[in-house]
């Protein structure tokens, strides 16, 4: 196909903006609803399929940004493809010389086959709703499109999408069982180690204490961005460990109401939200929309988001079973005060680094390699309480805000907030150094 | 408050039944011979629902059978079982047999001594006035309720304070038409209120949160019920479970955190009452996906906060107890009785997939969870004979053969319902108690039945709803143990309480406001 200039500045975007399509819409316009609609369905699906705790939502959302822009790189001399820049990806199929394409279709057949695959366990009315976009968007993407080249861009999108998939299955984290709690584990019994912090069953074992062996995306291992080990474990009143417990304690006894509200933004439970990675790609389409990027940008933006995020998991995890840290609620009520609740509930995981800390924080570093440094929004994302919009003047004011969230909501020390945004930082730069123009 | 004359409130290991060791009930599945032959059939639209009321329309004592069909007929099916004999069921033409059905509550609405009925349908619920010999005939019209056209799935009823005719609650899911994105599009649960001999237009319980249980139950003892919804996160967005004030002419009220209620997300699926702990409130069984809940009052009755007692209680029935399937379960269907006639309620939970998710275990069997001297639970569900691997919803756990043994009936998605027998094996003894009063509300809803064997009293609120998708009136049922006899009295819903009366076990008895226990 030729290449196309998708969108200019001018032409507003729809990135997570639904489906509806305005009679004489541009190819590209279509396009873009294609990828708007199945983005916005992917999130829907990560609140609501069972395994998608955040680090398998980072990896799905870093495979659909691939995908997305490897379906467009393939036919946009501008682009440069990430085969051979991400860990395992060799090989993916070009388009064929001298045959007519459209870009909408193939990214409509990529993006359905792909989520359809990567939400497969998703329940009856996520599979319900996947056919039912299938079918529509199929019908949407086609329309006014010669049959021959539908059915070339079908058959090139489904050719794509099987490598992606078949790139996917091989990571190490294509197959969570038992929700991703291990049937069996043992757990440290020394002192200072993680212990259960809920009455759930399936948490009395932690969740997916080998992620971070996974293939990373972009960083070459799930330790290569290593942090300090964690601030030696005492009960001893006097010592540092006692003094950072003490400080989440009485953080949680003096909560102001903004402290409160930043604490149940940033929540972004399991289960219950779009989870941290769904809500930085939310954050994500929202600029796309408000600066108008034209389709390239969006998928280029698309593919650093998910694959930074995806590694910053990764990372995280590798830290996290490394060094095996006791929950603050474990520790408070044993040593400090036994009827103490933290205002959040506590993630069923070994506690440094705090996850939401690094994963913002790569999240942050490509956002704001992507548009400058003082990019001032208001988050629009969804809450699951619907608390308030927040504002911020930059990425990173969003990003240290997220990471502070989890010391008013009790579930994180300190240490695991300032050195987990470290940890983000240097694992994004990896993301940022793809390269994704020709 | 009314605090009501709770005589003893004795400690669970005080509640001990009289017999040595708990016994595991005998239950013969007796499906291929009742002639109960339903299936609850359809696709995404009849994922939830699949309930059967069970309640006595042919005037013998012994309870019909309604089962909801999805896109197949509801059916009624006459309880032919000989007393203590093998089930047996024919299905009659009774004017109910109507598609689309989820499920179903028997309810005498007009107070008229003929049982009535409430359908709950993905489309139009409809009323049903008994004609007399399980006849029925829509009512909708004739008594104003509007039917809504949406996916209904919970119901519960009570009589408000003065009122000669019921307040019914009926709780919606998903919005149908949102086939893409039908997160976060919960239809408006709905308060039908009376209007003289009828209902008035149904009032919005807003928020709702894609309910698929209610329950009117009076948890703290006040006089009042409120009435308490358990809903299904998976669809709602800054939803939790709920529970609302109804106070007589006011409008509906949710419980907030400053009155102690704690926000709760969980796949709520089914709510089961009793007094588990004997501390004489209510407490609640909740079913879900994975970790059920066993929530009893945590501050007294002045603080609508409640703490979950499912994991130490071993009650929480998270994963297949068969073994080979290590994934968790999906509860639906959750209801307190005593199988065994030892004095201490044990827990039924029907179990199944939703569908064929794969991270949840496809070979899920019914619990049945016997309750133990410690206020514990134990499994015995395989050792009963009831563990059952077919895709359950709704259930019944009665004495469909009049023996005083409590039988089960199981509805199942995609295939046929199941139907055991308990072989009655029992030594322990039992009552089969039933109430009535003269005008409105003749089956006592929001009652208190008490049975009192020395300082043990059991107590059981009497409701209409819960469960999921179904439920039962007509014979109460309390196990006595060893204890051949024992006291038995009525705490009225108007607050009024009878006498103690004696009454020897192994009979049914006929609890008639103002006069003295009739055995039947």
């Amino acid at each position: 196909m030729n290449r196309r200039k998708f969108l200019t500045a001018g032409v507003a975007l729809a990135l997570l903006g639904g489906t509806a399509r305005a009679a004489g819409d541009t190819r590209e316009a279509v396009a873009a609803q294609v990828l708007a609609t199945w983005l916005r369905l992917a999130l829907e699906l990560v609140r609501h399929t069972p395994t998608y705790t955040p680090p398998v939502a980072s990896r799905t959302l870093a495979y659909i940004g691939v995908a997305a822009f490897e379906a467009m790189a393939s036919g946009d001399t501008s682009l440069r493809s990430l085969r051979g820049q991400l860990n395992g990806l060799t090989a993916l199929p070009d388009r064929a010389a001298g045959q007519g394409y459209d870009a909408a279709v193939i990214l409509n057949a990529v993006m359905d086959l792909v989520i359809h695959d990567l939400f497969s366990n998703t329940g009856p009315t996520g599979q319900h709703a996947v056919q039912t976009l299938t079918a529509r968007l199929a019908q949407q993407a086609a329309d006014e499109v010669g049959a021959d080249v539908v059915a070339a861009s079908r058959s090139y999108g489904a050719t794509l999408a099987a490598a992606i998939l078949a790139w996917s299955r091989k990571d190490g984290g294509a197959v969570v069982e038992n929700m991703g709690f291990p049937a069996t584990y043992t757990l440290n019994p020394a002192p200072g180690h993680w212990v259960p912090t809920s009455k759930i069953v399936l948490q009395q074992a932690p969740l997916l204490p080998d992620w971070g062996k996974n293939r990373p995306f972009a960083m070459p291992a799930g330790d290569t961005c290593t942090l300090p080990a964690p601030t030696e474990y005492s009960e001893d009143p006097s010592s540092a460990f006692y003094a950072e417990a003490m400080e989440v304690y009485t953080t949680s006894q003096s909560l102001t109401d903004a402290q409160k509200q930043i604490a149940r933004f940033w929540s972004d439970d399991a289960m219950l939200s779009y989870t941290p990675p769904g809500h930085w790609v939310a954050i994500m389409a929202q600029v796309s929309r408000e600066k108008g990027l034209d389709l390239t940008a969006q998928v280029e933006a698309l593919a650093r988001m998910g694959v930074a995020m995806a590694d910053a998991f990764i990372g995280c995890w590798q830290a996290k079973f490394q060094y095996d840290l006791i929950r603050p609620i474990s520790y408070i009520k044993k040593v400090i005060d036994p009827k103490w609740e933290p205002l959040l509930n506590t993630p069923p995981f070994p506690e440094y680094p705090s996850g939401h800390s690094t994963q913002s924080a790569a999240a942050a570093a490509v956002l704001t390699a992507l548009f400058g440094e003082n990019y001032s929004f208001t988050d629009e994302s969804p809450t699951p309480d619907g608390a308030p919009t927040r504002s911020f003047a930059s990425f990173w004011a969003a990003a240290d805000e997220a990471a502070m969230s989890r010391l008013y909501g009790g579930i994180h020390f300190m240490p695991a907030i300032t050195n987990g945004q470290d940890q983000g930082r240097c694992i994004a730069a990896y993301a940022i150094a793809l390269q994704t123009r020709a | 408050m009314r605090l009501l004359a709770l005589t003893l409130l004795v400690s669970p290991a005080l509640a001990a039944p009289a017999l040595a060791d708990v016994e595991v009930p005998r239950y013969l599945n007796e499906t291929a011979t009742a002639g109960v032959s339903s299936t609850y059939a359809g696709d995404w639209e009849f994922m939830t629902g699949g309930g059967v009321a069970a309640f006595d329309c042919s005037g013998d004592g012994k309870p019909e059978l309604l089962l909801a069909g999805g896109t197949q007929k509801a059916t009624l099916y006459r309880n032919d079982s000989p007393t203590g004999g093998a089930l047996k069921f024919s299905a009659l033409t009774a004017g109910v047999e109507l598609d689309r059905v989820t499920g179903a509550y028997p309810l005498d609405i007009d107070s008229d001594g003929i049982m009535d009925l409430v359908l709950l349908r993905s489309g139009e619920d409809v009323v049903m006035r008994g004609a007399g010999q399980c006849q029925f005939r829509r009512a909708n019209e004739a008594w104003g309720f509007d039917g809504r056209d949406l996916w209904s799935t919970a119901f519960a009823a009570t009589w408000e304070k003065g009122q000669t005719w019921p307040t019914l609650a009926i709780g919606t899911y998903i919005d149908r038409k949102e086939e893409a994105f039908p997160w976060g599009s919960c239809t408006p649960d709905a308060l039908y209120r009376p209007k003289g001999q009828g209902f008035a237009a149904p009032f919005d319980l807003k928020p709702s949160f894609c309910s698929l249980s209610m329950l009117f139950t009076d948890w703290n003892r006040s006089g009042t019920p409120s009435l308490r919804v358990s809903n299904d996160r998976e669809y709602y967005k800054g939803g939790s479970e709920q529970m609302w004030q109804i106070a007589p002419d006011a409008p509906p009220a949710l419980y907030t955190a400053a009155q102690g209620w704690k926000p709760l997300k969980i796949w709520g699926m089914g709510i089961a009452s009793t007094d588990v702990n004997s501390d004489g409130f209510p407490d609640y069984f909740l079913t879900s996906m994975a970790d059920s809940k066993l929530q009893v009052l945590a501050a007294g009755p002045d603080k609508a906060t409640f703490k979950d007692i499912a994991f130490a209680s071993h009650a929480i029935a998270q994963r297949p107890y068969t073994g080979g399937d290590f994934r968790p379960s999906t509860g639906w269907h959750a209801e307190f009785q005593d199988v065994n006639n030892d004095g201490v309620q044990d827990l039924i939970v029907a179990k199944g997939n939703v569908s064929a998710m794969p991270d949840f275990a496809l070979k899920d069997p019914n619990n049945l969870l016997l309750g133990l001297a410690d206020g514990t639970f134990e499994e015995a569900g395989d050792r009963a004979g009831v563990a059952s691997f077919a895709q359950a919803r709704g259930a019944s756990v009665v004495d469909l053969n009049g023996d005083g043994q409590l039988d089960i009936v199981v509805v199942n998605r995609n295939t046929g319902a199941e139907v055991w027998r308990n072989e009655g094996a029992s030594k322990g003894h039992w009552l089969q108690l039933a109430l009535h009063q003269d005008g409105a509300n003749r089956d006592g809803i929001g009652a208190w039945i008490e049975v009192r064997q020395g300082d043990l009293v059991q107590r059981r609120e009497i409701t209409s709803g819960g469960g999921h998708a179904g439920g039962q009136l007509g014979w109460w049922h309390f196990g006595l143990g060893a204890n051949p006899a024992a006291e038995v009295r009525v705490i009225w819903p108007d607050g009024s309480a009878s006498d103690w009366a004696k009454v020897a076990g192994n009979g049914f008895y006929d609890l008639t406001k103002g006069q003295a226990p009739k055995a039947r």
